[in-house]
């Protein structure tokens, strides 16, 4: 064993360039696999603490209005698989009523309700996940707006309407179980009994949760079949506990996702050079190993002498990348802790990110074996031969008309020759691209307003929410004469949301959210079909299509107010927003049953869209008014802030990579050329033609890899992207590049990182002595 | 033409070449010979340029090529002089036609068709008609010996070193290999070479010994005498 430490201790040694960079491959892969999965666990844990403590419901049914309470009292009572059941009572306040720090949430998406603490479940948190207790006079501010606003405990919060208002204090900062996601569009703010009651009298409008726990494997289905079949207050959508994990999973997972997404591209590159390290090794080691095999030492003997090495650097790897991830999965973990706290499981940091690592380290070993060994097949006189070295490469031709661009010639000949060699720092730059242009292109669609087209909606510039009246049609018809009115608006679309029933697959009855309203204004791309045309056309949301087990061209039957419609599904879209589960079709809402509209407008060529919309929320004070960019920014605002650090650590990584691998391919191919090197100088040729060609040869594969890894972006990118969003709704994802970055000064920075790292890596070749390198 | 004014070579702290002073006129053929180890080759390497000197000076038509900047000297080894490696050096990337014609097409003293058409006439010179397309290591090892003479030659340097052109050989090969030194050097080649096999010193006209970094010995060869006999009987003389 001392005899093949001191071994691995001179090979080190030796080369150590190359070992440092392989062993910060390593280190990265195993820092990003482990970080990922202690992310993963930090979220596990801080969703399981949270639950266990606030204990969300199961199924909740909302309703805006009146309603009658013996009944619903009765078949609470009647339900035997119910465990528990409550009413919350929240007292809906119109975001521009509410200030905050001496500013209005009128520009704020959510729709704000004032609550009392509940009891037996869905209980509101403080910041040390205990049931929160506020008393007269003092709020609980959602951990959203603490977030956004940086509300802390001690500022002021003040609800005003006309002549009254009331002054909160703010008392701490809430985690809610079931609203905490910015893809949540409700909030809730915690005040007591007495402060709710006098706010009533002056503000809001009240809106019931019925809320309710079930028993062990009892499906909320059973619950809501019951619940309509008993005609009970429904005219609000309903949730269940799978839309609440689905919500909180994609808020705080996303990142986790990405992270571990980068990291199996990590483990590619590092597999990669490590395989074309090993056989680069045992090709120069081939007389050695022909020699030990001639007098008869074991094969597993010499696999073990050469295997060592990456041993050892596997588990210094691990080790260091254990260690690493738990700063930097604490900095990703950051925000959901804050949401939700750390969590009861914490065993999951600890153990998921060792279970990475112990398995990348497996992997690792296993792949050197297997190098090593399929090596060691050749025969004796295979390896002292050195076959491996004179392996025929085939010729260029140098043109019959001179060499104006020598330099340039001779390094694409060789490289013509010599792709094969050059086929693992492609696969890497390739790699690295993708690893920038990724969470870039992720990034920049989720920053675009287009990105509302997988909110449901064509792209349009400015959204208005009509909610919280008592006459909604009224209010609808006041900004419809202000739009009318208004010269600076270029179109507009009126859409009214209510709720049908519809069957899903496994003929149960569901609440579905239907949207009626003129679609062709704001066109939506449609995953398959088109928008609705006709009376008796039904677009679905995928997640719907897949729920309800619909496609195009199939009928669809819906209840409302009673009477059974069928409909034809005519076209199938992506939608994010309301847990993913919507519809469009031309329903005739009683105006009792239209929860709300929205209008959605552009403004003509010229105007501006923030001025326009500060213009119109003093015009229409009681409408929700959101540029859409904004909309999109806040309802995935959490997501942005943590996508954002994740671009800035893959740009950084990929950069560092591509160092890392110019200057250990860089050495390597010199090492193995240096022959020809020293016959190119005594030939006449200078270092500074030598180094050209070198780096000549680095540049066009690098050229080729960023336009390979830039497509790759952008077509397995897409699916990949897919492929995180599908649970909530998208299944297919147009990545939007923002051009001057992508396709202009990202490839000009990683060309100049190269172009450097050529300079510097290729400095050697300045102190190559013909003579040595002739004779070796 | 060249003058080797008292250059040393040091590799840290052995001295292999000590102080070694001689003169080279053009058309000579100068074989340097001695044990191994005896700093032969580094003398070769260093009059050449190949090899930085540790002291003294080496003067190549009036320019001291110590001096030389890198590229300068790049730039005179591809237009004055041509090299001949023990083991036959060449871009493995090339067809032997073109690793022939190569530093003509970098020099770019003449035009291509020209370059081509004296590549052509020294392949056909030296017997390698029929080979131009092949890879290096589809020929022999006299043939590839060879076709580093024509690669040497197609500048038409001042100067030709050869470092044991022969060493890894067969006879018949070699044979070939020193007609062709002895033709060039009667048109007037200026030739420089290291070897340890008598039969291929006897072909210059000037032999020096080296032992122990210094020249030990010179000897005048007489042409049209039996010059290998002389040899052995002189290096017989030095051995003792």
């Amino acid at each position: 064993m001392k005899l093949l430490l001191n071994l691995v201790r001179k090979d080190f040694k030796r080369n150590r360039v190359i070992t440092t960079a392989l062993a910060v491959f390593l280190i990265l892969s195993a820092v990003f696999m482990a970080g990922g999965l202690r992310v993963t666990g930090i979220m596990l844990s801080s969703l399981n603490g949270l639950n266990e403590v606030a204990v969300p419901p199961e199924y909740v049914q909302m309703h805006k209005g009146e309603y009658d309470e013996q009944p619903l009292a009765d078949f609470v009572a009647r339900q035997d698989y119910l465990e528990d059941a409550l009413v919350v009572r929240m007292l809906d306040v119109n975001n521009a009523q509410i200030i905050c720090n001496g500013e209005s949430l009128e520009k704020c998406l959510m729709d704000n309700g004032f609550v009392t603490q509940n009891e037996n479940f869905d209980y509101l948190l403080d910041q040390n996940n205990q049931i929160a207790i506020v008393q007269d006079g003092e709020i609980g501010v959602p951990v959203y707006y603490a977030e956004g606003l940086n509300i802390k405990a001690g500022d002021t919060i003040v609800l005003q309407n006309g002549d009254y208002q009331k002054e909160f204090k703010v008392a701490t900062i809430i985690r809610d179980s079931t609203m905490n996601s910015s893809l949540s569009y409700s909030k809730r703010f915690l005040i007591s009994a007495n402060d709710q009651n006098e706010v009533a009298l002056h503000m809001g409008e009240w809106e019931y949760c019925f809320e309710f726990l079930l028993a062990e494997e009892v499906a909320p289905t059973v619950l809501e079949n019951a619940y309509l079949a008993a005609g009970l207050p429904s005219n609000g959508v309903a949730v269940t506990a799978g839309i609440f994990n689905m919500i909180n999973v994609f808020s705080y997972g996303l990142v986790a996702l990405v992270i571990i997404v980068i990291s199996l591209l990590l483990i590619t590159m590092s597999v990669l050079c490590l395989s074309y390290i090993i056989r680069a090794t045992l090709a120069e080691e081939n007389h050695s190993i022909g020699e030990m095999k001639a007098i008869g030492i074991p094969g597993k003997e010499i696999i073990k002498l050469y295997q060592i090495k990456y041993i050892i650097l596997v588990l210094i790897a691990g080790v260091i990348g254990y260690l690493a991830a738990i700063p930097f999965g604490n900095f990703f973990s950051a925000m959901v802790i804050r949401y939700c706290g750390n969590g009861s499981s914490q065993w999951m940091q600890w153990i998921f990110p060792l279970v990475g690592v112990v398995l990348l380290s497996i992997f690792v070993v296993c792949r050197c074996y297997w190098i090593i060994r399929k090596h060691l097949k050749r025969t004796v006189l295979e390896l002292i031969r050195g076959e491996e070295n004179t392996k025929k490469e085939g010729h260029y031709r140098l043109p019959s008309k001179g060499l104006k661009v020598g330099n340039l010639l001779m390094a694409l000949g060789e490289l013509k020759c010599k792709w094969k060699e050059y086929f693992v720092i492609f696969l890497i730059f390739v790699f690295s691209s993708f690893l920038i242009l990724l969470p870039m292109n992720m990034n920049n669609t989720i920053n675009n307003p287009v990105f509302l087209t997988y909110m449901g909606i064509g792209k349009s510039d400015v959204r208005i929410d009509i909610q919280y009246s008592n006459n909604l049609t009224q209010q609808n018809e006041e900004v419809m004469t202000y739009l009318e009115k208004d010269p600076e608006i270029e179109q507009y679309a009126v859409y009214q949301n209510g709720y049908v029933q519809s069957q899903n697959v496994d003929g149960e009855w569901e609440y579905v959210r239907v949207q009626n309203g003129e679609n062709a204004v704001f066109p939506l791309e449609y995953l398959d079909g088109k928008a609705p045309q006709a009376e008796n056309d039904m677009a679905l949301s995928y997640l719907n299509a897949v729920d309800l087990g619909k496609k195009v061209g199939d009928t669809i039957t819906v209840i409302y107010q009673e009477k059974e419609r069928v409909l034809n599904v005519c076209g199938i879209y992506q939608d994010i927003t309301y847990g993913g589960k919507t519809a469009k079709a031309a329903i005739d809402f009683d105006s009792k049953d239209i929860e709300g509209y929205m209008i959605y407008l552009d403004v003509r060529e010229g105007i501006d869209i923030d001025h326009k919309t500060a213009e119109m929320r003093t015009a229409l004070p009681n409408s929700k008014i959101t540029p859409c960019n904004e909309f999109v920014f806040q309802t995935l605002s959490s997501i942005i802030t943590n996508m954002n650090q994740v671009q800035g650590i893959a740009v950084m990584i990929s950069l560092m990579l591509t160092i890392l691998i110019t200057v250990m391919f860089l050495q390597l191919m010199m090492a193995k050329e240096h022959s020809a090197i020293a016959v190119k100088k005594a030939i006449g040729f200078s270092t500074r033609d030598v180094r050209i060609q070198l780096g000549i040869r680095i540049l066009v594969i690098q050229f080729v890899a960023i336009i390979a890894g830039t497509l790759l972006a952008n077509t397995l990118g897409e699916v990949i992207f897919a492929g995180m969003l599908a649970t909530v709704g998208v299944a297919k994802i147009k990545l939007l590049v923002e051009p001057v970055w992508a396709y202009l000064l990202c490839p000009t920075v990683q060309l100049g990182v190269v172009v450097m790292t050529v300079i510097i890596g290729t400095n050697t070749v300045r102190s190559y002595h013909i003579r040595d390198q002739i004779m070796e | 033409m060249i003058k080797i004014e008292r250059i040393s070579k040091s590799f840290k702290d052995t001295k292999v070449l000590n102080d070694v002073s001689f003169g080279i006129e053009k058309g000579d053929f100068t074989a340097v010979m001695g044990p191994s180890g005896s700093g032969k080759s580094t003398l070769l390497y260093s009059v050449s340029g190949m090899d930085k000197i540790s002291a003294g000076q080496v003067i190549f038509e009036g320019v001291n090529i110590s001096e030389l900047l890198e590229k300068e000297l790049s730039r005179f080894r591809l237009t004055k002089m041509g090299f001949v490696f023990q083991n036959p050096q060449m871009l493995k990337n090339l067809t032997i036609y073109d690793n022939i014609i190569l530093p003509g097409l970098v020099a770019k003293k003449e035009l291509p068709e020209k370059i081509r058409k004296r590549a052509s006439e020294l392949m056909g010179r030296m017997e390698l008609g029929g080979i131009e397309n092949r890879d290096i290591n589809e020929v022999s090892g006299g043939q590839l010996q060879r076709a580093s003479i024509c690669r040497a030659m197609i500048n038409n340097p001042d100067i030709l070193f050869l470092d044991e052109p022969t060493g890894a050989l067969n006879s018949e090969a070699t044979d070939q290999v020193l007609a062709i030194l002895e033709e060039l050097n009667n048109e007037g080649m200026t030739i420089m070479i290291v070897t340890h096999d008598p039969r291929v010193a006897a072909k210059a006209k000037r032999v020096l010994y080296i032992r122990d970094g210094q020249i030990a010995a010179s000897k005048e060869l007489r042409k049209g005498g039996d010059s290998a006999l002389e040899l052995d009987n002189w290096l017989k003389e030095v051995h003792s």
